[in-house]
This record gives structure tokens, C-alpha cells and sequence, in this order.
């Protein structure tokens, strides 16, 4: 009785597949169907106002009201409608989708307005939407889609340079699966019985979680669709450039811009009289995984900042990440000491953390947060690594936060694709959940950034972060910590800085860690760490849903273009190396599409809580499955029906009234002479809500 | 409910020691502290200098008072009233350290010292003199008292006095009848005869032929009609005297047909769909050639009731799901990971507990029967019969679930008032036994009716916008079932309510033929226990703000009885608002038949019941939540009810988020939709030609139906201080697990053998 289907797709759907300039992206199957549900619920809130506002006024507002609500609509309508075919489409198991879903959300177009710019969509042989810079390699007839959830579908699959199009005709509805390729994790040929000799299995096993498989036919004049797919999955493996290199969209805001460092470090109120802004690592000398820009304490000699170098694995310096607007202690991330077996000593090294210590005012004491298990800490020491010693640096108090690395996380993430894909276990679902670890690991996470955050906000004493190099835990702490501590990366923008200071400037391997391009998908370098990270900020829009500006969309959208290569934003792992292949200049900025439409990516309950740290409850008990990321490609594990899609059409009400209770008020002032001064028109500033409708 | 035989120790060390820094100079106080009573109520028994614990860490906020035991409550008053604000839900009845005697479900006593541990029954005695209390509570709370400076022979006093006054020998003893006989009497002359029904009370109580016949035309079913064969309950004890058969059966063939039922229970009418499938629920037949024989006379009535001669399917209730007691030991493990056992030790595998607790299972377990129903009275067209051995506990939980599914009615607060006076209090569901009021058989206690809360709570945490009222109405209501002094949550039957009510109104001078509801009023009237401004936290602002639209009249949209908004094959947005954006009349008649049309694709690899196409048909297009709802039942959709089971869990409390600060922002802003509406009915005038008058318009400044108001420009955006995620209750001073650490009882319960006397040993297994 759970045949719960017809809606797959994230609590809002991802990706912007809606609109005109980049129909087919990273986030393809999403949920319009979230919308719908309120969507429709808008329209007739919508009636129902003009129903009732026209039975309240005079004759003849209603035809006004009409012909106005429909000069609202009209050409943002038209856009959509054009598009509503493929939007329906557009999602994975859409044969649930009816047919005349359109009809029935018409919200589409009202709360996203398309936007009049950017160029249109292409479609190749009026079947599959292409994005500009876009190209078909070739279309299959007669494939056959094994969905994991009502059979087999009988279709078209059109392989372009970015995603994989699989169209049928043949249900009541038709059926499209859109799959971008660099979410394609591995190919696999599978066997697939009864279906004749020529036939072959192939399944996508893809990175977000879903592992869609068809059926096709070898027949000698079809070109190797394994071989296509692999060339365009993996371009880097095929010496060809990522698709962001030639993907051609044109967006009216610069995503490039968002994030200026001396700008940032300006806001924190830096330069100060013990910290400088260092150009030291300019050209990528000193450190050629950190940035161009450091900031580093004032009272100390290039010279010696040098030697630290050299005594911190991979030559991560300790540098300010935050600083407190009022006790000036400060947030430092750095790799771990090379300490090795024989206890090696630094004497600038340690120098350097004193005058740390000493920059803020406020405390007599430094805490180290090391990331790693205390065993493994250990360990390291073999391998030449390891941590400060209490005795050799005074007055520090060195804390482990237990978390383990990069290879557990991954494992843990594999096991909850398990979980969560195709089918679940519902007798024991929670167990299976609790035998991931995965919310473990995330409870550690959360628990490790709040008691930095506490350190630094109680304790007024500075922090320094660590773990082996100083770009995986230690960015998901610094980062995660911030955000508990500064209002401004819970706002949009601020988030998007946050992102491109701490991961895509510090050196976290993206790269690396997603394995963009790259077919070797069993390189133990990849982990889910930044994924990790985007939980964590789910957790906590979700303990205090109106201290984040942005919305879940936002973070499933941004998880979808970390591994789409449809943007830069997150291709290669250091500063460096993004400069060299120019990627500024050569693709677009995920910050790009967000910003252009930031509406979409807005939490209608977002008020400033200015100056507020918040503590989330670091709690199991307040820890959740984000089941509308992870299980979205199980169309029975619809997501409900948010709250703030009710928001948002209450939001739209009040608009409603406000403008008829102005109207009307415009009307009276203007009939009679009579003015009545003592009634403004009050409540237009109203309760502190985003009226984004 | 609290677990007699413990399984595993209830009191687990887990902190670390508590500095015995206690020996602070202890002003005692002086003034005279007096407790607030209420009518009839008496002092049984006092003590002084009694500490009540805050927090396990350590004793720095305990409070400092007096503890009393009444014939209503367990009632501390704190020698300093607290400093702070009371910013949560303020009982008018209860003090904020009350607790009703009702509401006790296990009295312990220490002494620490000695070693010693006794759970106090009723008329027990006491061989050493306690240094604690413990109250165990049923609405989830654990409160503390410490008696070191208090008088030990009073401390041992007070201690027997609770767990007797809280062991009632007779209904008539629990307070309410004591209480409510004052109240009539000294509210009397501000009664007005006649002028309110019912003293005002909306809800219909169905203890009247007119309710049932109202309920029948509201739903359309005209081949029903009440009948008074039960009258005096000379049928069956436990149906009520009015039920709902159909046109086709003679009160002669009802007759005939009880003697086979279990305590007589004919089938009876609950609710007709629009399409004229009827609910019907029944008690089981004893004899199975009965059963057939029943079934060839009865199913053919119900039959005929049906506008299309349509089947009856009868549905075996207590074949299918959990039964009483293994609801109870499900309610009695979420109790213990949620409340009792120390917190950091259920954090490790949190999930897997809430999961080996059955508790969620359970959950769904109802919830997916209940939507097999709504299949097939919606899809099916059939009419349903429950039948449950007595028919009066799971069948009352199926039976308003699933009603509660189909009609947008019971979503409104009146209604699902009515919901639960139709299902549960008139159909008889044993409350009295269910609840264990009179703590006689503990095998009869079962937390059914919290089960369908927590049901109802599951359908409103996935449609936040389809009830009219919120979670914080559902844990009131849940903690009313302990206040003794309405008549809704005291008795097993109608008979029984009748036969009590009677004699109370001999014994307390109550004129005949006066109204009980208003004589012993219902739990439904909210204005006894809580201001009117209290009780706008019941409101739910998405549902009143998506009414505010077209609430006109006062009246929120109610039942609409046209098949187009109803009817699941039509459900969605109806052709005339779809403003002809598209001409939906294709895909209409393809979506007509629900039945058919299994594409061959799919049923080769996939087989999918008629009942699975239906949800699955449902789900694929948009809800109408004023049509039919269907709750998702995977796991994944069910969720613990966080704020019932957590609410005093000091350490889950979420200082300035949970959910509630959604619903502050959604307040506010319905508040100043109201006061646009208001300005614009204003603005509209009596009449169209003249200017409007916007005089002083906060006038229905007293209607606001929101707890949050609208704010100024000036208010500060982000939420108060004092939401936390435990709103509008406070974990302060309700949950004080005992640390512990070092003391005798800890080491006993690690395996030391100290406990020596027998009466301690004896007691302690009970």
C-alpha cells in the first residue's frame, strides 16, 4: 500500500531544470511534484481571494482584479508552458507523473518566474533539451530502462557531451530520465536474462546515491554506448576538457564575484595590529594548497614563517580563519606538526602559537582541537606526523575530537546507499539507518565544531584546528563552527563565501574527494567529506528553521553541482591549480545561476538573528536521516509537505490583502477630502519575514 | 504503566559525583506558605523544609518549600515565588509544581543512608524514614523531593498519604466528584437558564437522539436512521442508548441478533462516505456458525443502506494489529529511553532503540489499516464493517483514523471533538480501565487512546496545514486523561457515566433534569483549565490563515459534500479553477477507473493490488487537504513525537529553535492577515456609497485566534527567549532522573550486595 510514487525528487527539487537556460543539469528529476501539491493550493488560495475580495468591493474591481492577475501571469506563463513538457519529464520514475500535471501547478509559474534572460534552450530533434554549448553524440532506439520500481521502459536514449537522455512515448505519460554524466560514478555491465542474446546490461552507479540500469541492443550499426558514456563520463580519462569548459550559458550576475577575500577578511575587521594580510603565498611558494591571501599574526618574520612551513605537513601554516568582532579570539587552521618519532621540536613553530595566544587579549590559554582519533594521532607519529606536545607549547590544551577519517566516511555513505536505494528495509529501517554511523559521524562533527564554537564564545580563547593535512576535517570544523558563530554565512551570500573560503580557497581536494572526470572510481582518495559538511548545515537549518537565509533547495542544489562539472565552482583542489586552467574565465560560477534567481534558494522564514551564536542540540535525538537528499530516487519515500511551502502561500495572501487594504485606502483618500492621517497603512512593514512570494 | 518488573535498572550513575557541598546555611523560612485549593479540596498532610530537585548535577536551583498532599493533588510551594517570568501554558487549576493524584503512576521512597528503596502502595507502611521521593508521572514527568531538613516523621507522613490518596478504592473518591458538585453550586447564579445549551459547549456529546441525527444528514446517510433499542441500556451495557442502523433492520432483528454478540454489541453506524459506503463496527460473534448466520442477515441490511446495493466487507480487527497489551509494553519501552534511563547512554544507538520499542510499528501498524479501510469505502466503494472481539479499543482507534482520513470535518477542532465523543467516549472504550484511574488491575492499562494521539500526530506532522489545531493541543488533551474532574476521561460506558452521574446529583442536591454536561462537564470545555488566551495555542495558523481568506461568517469551511472536491478520482483542484489552463477532460476519464487499466508493462514485472494503484494513484497528484488524506507509512515517514515524549528531557531542549519558532513566524503573520481583514471589512463598510470608517480597528483585538502576535517594526526579528523546542511546557524541574553516583542504591544496582533488609529486597523486585 505504499505504492507512494509519482513523486520522487527532493523536498523542493534540485537543479535548475526549470529553468529555460539550463533545463537539463545536475539536479534532473526533481520535485516539481513538492511544489505541486501547495502549488495547486496557491492557485486556489489565489481564486479564493479574488473570489472573496470581489464579493467584498464593488462591481467593478473584479474584472480589474482578473485582467491584473492574468497580465501577472501571462508571460511568465508562457515560458513555462513551453517548458512544462520536459519539467514534468524531467523526472526519474516520471511515469507517475500524469499527464496533466501542468494543469494542476500552475504555481510553476508563479512562483518561479522564469527569468527573461539567458538563451534559450535548443531541442534536438524536439526531443531532448539542450543546454547552450551542448552537443548530441548520439541517440539509441530501443533501449529499455530497468526501473527498479514498476519494470521495464521501452525508449529513446540520447547521449549528449553532459547528460544521458532516456525518452519513451510508450506509457500513459510520457517518461523521461535525465541523468547528467558527471554523477556517473562507474559503469558496470550487468546480465540481463530474457531479453534475447544481443542484449546487454549496462548500470550507471552514480554518486548521488542511484544507480539507474538499462538494456540495449548490440547491433553493429549502433555505436558502443559504453564507450560513448565512458568518454563523456570520464572526460579527463579520455584527455577530453570537463563540460564546464564548454558549457555556454550567459548569467546576469557574475557568480566569480562573490567571494573577494580582502573584501571578507575587511568585514572581520583585518588587518589589525596583531594580524596582517600576507602576500607571502602569492605565487603559490610558501604553500601550494592554501591561497594567495593569508592572514597571519603581525609580530612575526617571514623567515621564521618559513620554518613553521616546513614543520606543518604539507606546509599549512597556521592562518586566521575567523576572528571574534569583540574578544578577538580567533578561529586557526593549519595541518598537523611534523613531530615524527623522536619528538621533533619547532621552536618557531611554537613561537608562533604563543603569539597566537597572545593576539587575543581575553585568555591566557590556546586550545588545540586535533579532528582525528587520539590513536591515529599517535600513529601518525611513525609517519612522521603527529601533534603538539603540552609540554613543549605552554599553556596549550590539546583536545581530540575523535572523528575518524576519510575512508570510514566513505564507507559509512556506501552503506546508506544501501539503505536507501532501490529498496528499503521497513522492518528495520532505523536500525539499518543506525548502523551506517552516518548520523554518528555527523553528531561528531557537529559536537566537535560546537565546542570550538563554545571555546571561542564562552572561553574567549583562541582555537586552532587540525588533522592530518588540515583540508578535509579540519574545513568541515572551521567552517561549521563559523557558522555557528557568524550570522552573515547564514545568509546566502555569506554561506557562498563561507563555501569559497574555507573548502574551495583552503585547498579541500575537491578533486580529489568527487573524482571529477575521472574513471578510477575506486581511488581511495574520494570521500563524501563535503556532503558530510552539507548535512551538518541541514541539521541545523533544521533545529532552528528560521536562523538560515537559505533553503533546503539550496543545499541539495549545491550538492548537485559538486559533482555535475556543469560549473567551476568546485573542479580541482587547490587555488593554484584553478588559476593555471583559468577557470574564472573559462566556466561559470555555481554563485552564477544561485544568485540569478535567489528566490528560488531563499527561506521564507528567515529572520536575521543578528549577533546570535546558535548552539544546535548536539543530540541523536534531534538528529535526522535527510531523507529528501539521500532517498529521493525512491519515488515511495515522498517527501511531506514542508512547512514553509504553507509560508509561502500565507505569504502570498497577506501580499494580497495588504495590496487591497493599500487600494482601497488610495481609493478613500482620493473620494474624500477628508484625510485620515491616524491610519497608515500599518502593518506593510509587518512581521519580519521574507515576502518573497 | 511504569514498568513493575524492570527489565533493567532504572537509575544508572552516569555522572559524575556530586560535590556534597549541600551543608550552604538553609534559611528556613518563615512565612507561611499556604496552598491554592480548589472547591472541596483539603490539606491531607504537609511537611516543611523540603527541597525539590532541579537538576541531577547538582542542587544549586532546587527550590526550597513546602510539600502537601491534598485529596486532588501533590502540591509544592517554593518559600521564594520564582523569579522568572512564566512564559509557558499556565494551568488555572494547577499550580506550576502540582501534581494530580491522578496523574501518578508510581510513588517511590529512599532513603539513602540506609540503602533502602520502596515503591508506596496504597495503606502501606513504611519501616524507615525516607530522604527522598521520587513521583513518577503519567504525562511522562519525574519530579524529586529531598528530605533531609524536613521533620522525618512528616516527610514519612506526607509520602503515605500520596501513595494512598492516590490509590482510590472507588470512582466516587476521585476528586472530580467532589469538585465538580461544589462548582455547580457556587457557579449557579452566574448561569443563565437555558440561554447557552450546554453552557455554550460546540461540541456534541451524542448522548442525544438530535446529535446522531445531525451526523447522519451531515454525511448524506439516509438510509440510517437512530434507534433507541438500547434505551436504559437494556440491550447492552456498554453501547450507548442511542445507535445509528440500518433503514432495512427492525428493532425486533437487532434484538434477535444481540444475544450473539459480545456484551451485545449490534453493529452500528460511524460514518457514511459521500458515494454511500457506510463505516459499521461490531463486536465479535462468539460461535462461528453464528457468525455466518449473522452475517447473511446483517450484511444485506447494510447492503440495502448503500445507494449502489454495494458489498460489505468485514474487516477482523484484532487479527491484524497489536493488541492492548502489547501497545502498553511499547509505550512502557519508549517511556524508559525517552525519560528514564540516563540520556548520553540511549545516544548511541538512538534509532535502533525507538525501533526495538515496537512503538512506531505499532504507529503504522494503525495507520496502515486505517488507509486499507479509507481504500476500500473511497476507492472500493464498499462499505466496511470492524470487527473487534469487544469492539471497544482497537476499533476505536481504526475506526476514527480512518474517518479522520476521509472527512476534512474531524480536522477542525470542533470536529474532531466530536470524533472522539462519537468513537471512543460513547462507543465505550474503557477509559476508566484503560487508563487505570483506580490502580486495580495494571493488566487492564493500556495506552490506547495516546496511541491514537500520536496517530492523529503523525498525519499532522505530514500535512501541517490540514488540522485545525496543533501538537500542543494533542499533549494537552493527552494530559487532561489525568485531571479527574471532567467526565470525558473517568468512566468505561455510558451506563456507567449515567449510573455515577446519577447518584452524584442525588448526593450533591443537583436538581433532575438538570444537563450533566453542564453539571459534570466534559474535558471539552477548555475555559476550566486554561484562559482563552492560552487556548490560542490550539490554533493552527496555517490552517486558520489559509481560511482567513474565506472565513467570512465565522464559519471555517466545513465538509463540502460535492463529489468533485471529494471523490479521490476527481480529487485536486476542480475544472472550474483551473482557470483553463488546460482542458484536463483526457486525462479525467483515464484517471475514472481506478480498477483497471494495468498496463501490461507493469504488472509483468510488477504485480500491484488494486488497493497499491489506488495509493499509488493518490500520491502522484496533489493533495486536497480538505478531501481525502493519506498518511506516507513508510518508516521513514513516521517520526517520534518529539515534543510529548521529550518535552521534559532537560537535555533535548532546543534553547531558541525547534519547530516552534516556525509556528511563531506563521502566527504572526496570520495575526496581521486578520487585522488586513479586518481593516478591509472596514473599508467595505455597511454600505458601498459612503467612506469607510478605519476608526479604532483593533476592535477584535479579543477574536485574534493567534498566541503570537503580529509584531511592530520595532520588535527584534528573531524569536523570544523563551521558545525552546520544549514549548509551551518546560523541562525545568519535571524531569530530575536521579544521578546518584556513589551512593548505595548505584552500587546496589552495579551488583553490590548491601541491601540487606528483606522488605527493601521484596519491594524493589515488585
Amino acid at each position: 500500500m505504499e505504492k507512494q510514487a509519482g513523486a520522487v525528487g527532493a523536498a523542493d527539487g534540485a537543479g535548475p531544470n526549470r529553468k529555460p537556460w539550463s533545463s537539463a543539469t545536475g539536479g534532473p528529476a526533481t520535485g516539481e511534484t513538492l511544489d505541486s501539491p501547495t502549488g495547486s493550493h496557491v492557485e486556489w488560495c489565489k481564486q479564493l481571494i479574488a473570489a472573496t475580495i470581489s464579493s467584498q468591493i464593488s462591481g467593478s474591481v473584479p474584472s480589474d482584479f482578473t485582467r491584473d492577475n492574468k497580465a501577472r501571469r501571462r508571460p511568465d506563463f508562457m515560458v513555462s508552458k513551453r517548458l512544462t513538457p520536459r519539467q514534468q519529464d524531467s523526472q526519474d520514475e516520471g511515469l507517475y507523473y500524469h499527464g496533466d500535471s501542468d494543469s494542476e501547478h500552475p504555481s510553476n509559474a508563479l512562483n518561479l518566474p522564469a527569468l527573461r534572460y539567458g538563451a534559450p534552450v535548443t531541442m534536438f530533434q524536439d526531443q531532448v533539451p539542450l543546454l547552450p554549448g551542448e552537443s548530441v553524440q548520439t541517440t539509441v532506439k530501443d533501449v529499455m530502462y530497468i526501473c527498479p520500481f514498476s519494470g521495464l521502459v521501452n525508449g529513446t536514449l540520447t547521449i549528449t557531451d553532459y547528460k544521458l537522455y532516456f525518452t519513451s512515448m510508450e506509457r500513459e505519460s510520457p517518461f523521461v530520465l535525465d541523468v547528467n554524466l558527471g554523477v556517473i560514478s562507474r559503469l558496470e555491465t550487468i546480465s540481463v536474462p530474457n531479453q534475447g542474446e544481443n542484449t546487454k546490461g549496462l548500470e550507471l552507479v552514480c554518486k548521488d546515491m542511484r544507480s539507474p540500469r538499462f538494456a540495449y541492443k548490440t547491433e553493429e550499426s549502433h555505436p558502443d554506448v559504453v564507450e560513448l558514456l565512458s568518454k563523456h563520463a570520464f572526460p579527463l580519462s579520455h584527455s577530453l576538457p570537463l563540460f564546464s569548459f564548454l558549457y555556454q550559458e550567459q548569467f546576469p550576475v557574475d557568480g566569480w564575484k562573490v567571494y573577494d577575500p580582502a573584501a571578507e577578511y575587511r568585514r572581520l575587521g583585518l588587518p589589525n595590529e596583531s594580524w596582517a594580510i600576507s602576500k607571502m603565498n602569492s605565487s603559490y611558494e610558501l604553500c601550494d594548497t592554501y591561497p594567495s591571501i593569508l592572514v597571519v599574526p603581525t609580530h612575526i618574520t617571514e623567515d621564521d614563517v618559513r620554518r613553521v612551513a616546513v614543520f606543518r605537513a604539507k606546509h599549512r601554516i597556521p592562518v586566521l580563519s575567523w576572528i571574534h568582532p569583540e574578544t578577538q579570539a580567533t578561529i586557526v587552521r593549519c595541518s598537523q606538526p611534523l613531530v615524527g618519532p623522536s619528538d621533533r621540536r619547532c621552536k618557531e613553530d611554537e613561537r608562533f602559537l604563543q603569539i597566537i595566544m597572545d593576539a587575543n587579549a581575553q585568555s591566557h590559554k590556546l586550545t588545540i582541537f586535533d579532528a582525528r582519533q587520539s590513536s591515529v594521532a599517535v600513529t601518525n607519529k611513525a609517519k612522521d606526523g603527529g601533534y603538539e606536545s603540552e609540554s613543549f607549547y605552554p599553556n596549550v590544551e590539546l583536545n581530540f575530537l575523535e572523528i575518524p577519517n576519510i575512508h570510514v566516511m566513505r564507507e559509512s555513505l556506501r552503506k546508506m546507499k544501501d539503505v536507501v536505494y532501490p529498496t528499503i528495509d521497513e522492518a528495520h529501517w532505523h536500525s539499518a539507518i543506525d548502523q551506517t554511523h552516518w548520523l554518528e559521524y555527523i553528531r561528531l562533527l557537529l559536537a566537535g565544531a560546537a565546542k570550538i564554537a563554545d571555546k571561542l564564545e564562552s572561553g574567549k580563547t583562541s582555537v586552532v584546528v587540525h588533522c592530518s593535512d588540515g583540508w578535509d576535517r579540519t574545513a568541515q570544523l572551521t567552517s561549521l563552527a563559523m557558522l555557528m558563530l557568524d550570522s552573515h554565512y547564514r545568509t546566502l551570500r555569506g554561506f557562498q563565501v563561507l563555501v569559497e573560503k574555507e573548502w574551495v580557497s583552503f585547498g579541500h581536494k575537491f578533486a580529489a574527494r568527487v573524482g571529477h572526470g575521472d574513471e578510477n572510481h575506486a581511488n581511495s582518495e574520494r570521500s563524501p567529506l563535503f556532503v558530510q559538511f552539507i548535512d551538518c548545515v541541514w541539521q541545523m537549518t533544521r533545529q532552528f528553521p528560521a536562523a538560515f537565509e537559505f533553503n533546503e533547495l539550496f543545499l541539495i542544489t549545491v550538492l548537485d553541482h559538486l559533482y555535475s562539472c556543469l560549473f567551476g565552482t568546485f573542479l580541482y583542489s587547490s587555488e593554484q591549480e584553478r588559476a593555471a586552467k583559468e577557470v574564472q574565465t573559462n566556466t561559470v560560477s555555481l554563485w552564477s545561476y544561485i544568485n540569478s534567481q535567489p528566490e528560488d534558494f531563499t527561506n521564507p522564514f528567515y529572520v536575521d538573528y543578528e549577533h546570535h551564536v546558535l548552539c544546535p542540540l548536539v543530540s541523536s535525538r534531534h538528529l535526522e536521516l535527510w531523507t529528501a537528499y539521500y532517498a529521493r530516487w525512491n519515488p515511495r519515500m515522498r517527501p511531506q509537505v514542508p512547512v514553509h511551502q504553507t509560508l509561502k502561500e500565507l505569504l502570498f495572501l497577506r501580499a494580497e490583502l495588504q495590496r487591497r487594504v493599500e487600494e482601497l485606502q488610495r481609493d478613500a483618500t482620493s473620494r474624500s477630502s477628508s484625510s485620515f492621517s491616524e491610519h497608515s497603512p500599518s502593518h506593510s512593514a509587518g512581521t519580519p519575514l521574507h515576502s518573497v512570494v | 504503566m511504569f514498568s513493575v518488573k524492570p527489565t533493567k535498572p532504572t537509575f544508572k550513575s552516569y555522572l559524575p559525583p556530586v560535590p556534597t557541598d549541600v551543608k550552604k546555611t538553609i534559611e528556613p523560612p518563615l512565612k507561611k506558605l499556604e496552598p491554592k485549593l480548589l472547591q472541596g479540596e483539603i490539606v491531607v498532610n504537609e511537611v516543611n523544609f523540603v527541597r525539590k530537585c532541579i537538576s541531577a548535577e547538582s542542587s544549586q536551583d532546587d527550590l526550597w518549600g513546602k510539600l502537601i498532599c491534598t485529596n486532588f493533588k501533590v502540591s509544592f510551594i517554593p518559600s521564594e515565588a520564582s523569579s522568572k517570568q512564566n512564559s509557558h501554558l499556565s494551568h488555572l487549576l494547577l499550580g506550576e509544581h502540582d501534581i494530580p493524584l491522578a496523574c501518578l503512576e508510581q510513588v517511590v521512597t529512599v532513603n539513602d543512608t540506609k540503602g533502602k528503596k520502596k515503591v508506596l502502595g496504597s495503606n502501606q507502611k513504611l519501616k524507615f524514614n525516607p530522604t527522598e521521593l521520587i513521583l513518577y508521572c503519567k504525562d511522562l514527568r519525574i519530579i524529586r523531593f529531598c528530605f533531609v531538613e524536613a521533620g522525618p516523621e512528616s516527610a514519612k507522613k506526607v509520602c503515605l498519604a500520596i501513595a494512598h490518596y492516590s490509590h482510590p478504592a472507588d470512582l466516587p473518591l476521585l476528586f472530580g466528584f467532589e469538585y465538580q458538585g461544589r462548582r455547580y453550586h457556587e457557579s449557579k447564579g452566574q448561569r443563565v437558564n437555558g440561554a447557552t445549551p450546554r453552557g455554550g459547549l460546540q461540541t456534541p456529546i451524542f448522548d442525544r437522539p438530535s446529535d446522531w441525527d445531525r451526523e447522519i444528514k451531515r454525511t448524506g446517510a439516509s438510509e440510517w436512521r437512530v434507534c433507541s433499542i438500547n434505551e436504559s441500556y437494556a440491550i447492552s451495557p456498554s453501547l450507548p442508548e442511542n445507535i445509528v442502523v440500518p433503514v432495512s433492520l427492525t428493532d425486533q432483528d437487532l434484538k434477535q441478533h444481540s444475544i450473539f454478540f459480545m456484551n451485545q454489541r449490534v453493529p452500528h453506524w460511524c460514518w457514511n462516505h459521500p458515494n454511500g459506503s457506510a463505516l459499521v463496527r461490531m463486536a465479535g460473534i462468539g460461535d462461528p456458525l453464528q457468525q455466518r448466520r449473522i452475517d447473511q442477515r446483517v450484511f444485506p441490511a447494510i447492503t440495502k443502506s448503500h445507494p449502489q446495493r454495494s458489498e460489505v466487507i468485514r474487516s477482523d480487527v484484532d487479527k491484524c494489529l497489536p493488541n492492548i497489551q502489547d501497545i502498553q509494553s511499547a509505550f512502557i519501552k519508549v517511556r524508559q529511553i525517552c525519560v528514564i534511563d540516563p540520556f548520553e547512554e540511549s545516544e548511541e544507538r538512538w534509532l535502533s532503540s525507538i525501533e526495538n520499542t515496537r512503538w512506531l510499528e505499532y504507529v503504522r501498524a494503525f495507520l496502515k489499516h486505517s488507509a486499507e479501510m479509507v481504500y476500500l469505502l473511497d476507492g472500493k466503494n464498499t462499505s466496511v464493517i470492524l470487527q473487534e472481539e469487544e469492539d471497544r479499543d482497537l476499533n476505536c482507534v481504526v475506526s476514527s483514523l480512518v474517518q479522520l482520513m476521509l472527512d476534512p470535518h474531524y480536522r477542525s477542532l470542533i470536529g474532531f471533538q466530536s470524533l472522539v465523543q462519537k468513537e471512543w467516549v460513547m462507543a465505550g472504550h474503557r477509559f476508566l480501565d484503560r487508563c487505570n484511574h483506580l490502580k486495580k488491575n495494571d493488566k487492564d492499562e493500556s495506552p490506547l487512546f495516546m496511541l491514537f494521539l500520536d496517530c492523529v500526530w503523525q498525519m499532522m506532522n505530514q500535512y501541517p496545514a490540514a488540522f485545525e489545531f496543533t501538537e500542543a493541543y494533542l499533549t494537552v488533551l493527552s494530559d487532561s486523561m489525568w485531571i479527574p474532574l471532567f467526565s470525558t476521561f473517568l468512566f468505561n460506558s455510558s451506563k456507567q457515566r449515567a449510573q455515577h452521574l446519577m447518584d452524584f446529583a442525588k448526593n450533591k442536591a443537583i436538581p433532575q433534569g438538570e444537563d450533566q454536561v453542564v453539571y459534570f462537564p466534559p474535558v471539552w470545555e477548555w475555559s476550566q483549565q486554561f484562559s482563552t488566551k492560552d487556548q490560542t495555542l490550539f490554533n493552527n495558523p496555517m490552517y486558520v490563515g489559509k481560511g482567513a481568506a474565506c472565513v467570512q461568517n465565522g464559519e471555517v469551511k466545513t465538509f463540502r459534500r460535492t463529489k468533485k472536491t471529494y471523490s479521490s478520482t476527481l480529487r485536486g483542484t476542480p475544472a472550474s479553477l483551473r482557470n483553463g489552463l488546460k482542458a484536463g477532460g483526457d486525462s479525467l476519464t483515464r484517471r475514472g477507473s481506478l480498477l483497471s487499466e494495468l498496463r501490461p508493462d507493469f504488472s509483468l514485472v510488477k504485480d500491484e493490488s488494486p488497493s497499491e494503484r489506488f495509493f499509488r494513484d493518490w500520491f502522484s497528484r496533489p493533495a486536497d487537504l480538505q478531501g481525502l488524506l493519506i498518511p506516507l507509512l513508510l518508516p521513514s515517514h513516521l517520526a517520534l513525537w518529539k515534543l510529548y515524549f521529550l518535552r521534559w528531557v532537560p537535555e533535548a531542549c532546543i534553547a531558541k529553535g525547534g519547530p516552534i519558532t516556525a509556528y511563531h513566524k506563521l502566527s504572526q503573520l496570520v495575526d496581521e492577515m486578520e487585522i488586513l481583514q479586518s481593516q478591509l471589512r472596514q473599508y467595505k463598510g455597511p454600505s458601498p456609497g459612503r467612506t469607510p470608517r478605519p476608526s479604532s480597528s483593533w476592535s477584535l483585538s479579543d477574536q485574534r485566534r493567534m498566541y503570537f502576535k503580529a509584531s511592530s517594526p520595532h520588535d527584534p526579528p528573531s524569536p523570544p527567549d523563551f521558545l525552546t523546542s520544549s514549548f509551551p511546557f518546560t523541562p525545568m524541574g519535571n524531569l530530575c532522573r536521579r544521578g546518584g553516583y556513589g551512593t548505595p542504591i548505584s552500587k546496589f544496582l552495579n551488583g553490590a550486595r548491601i541491601w540487606l533488609s528483606t522488605e527493601t529486597l521484596e519491594n524493589d523486585g515488585l
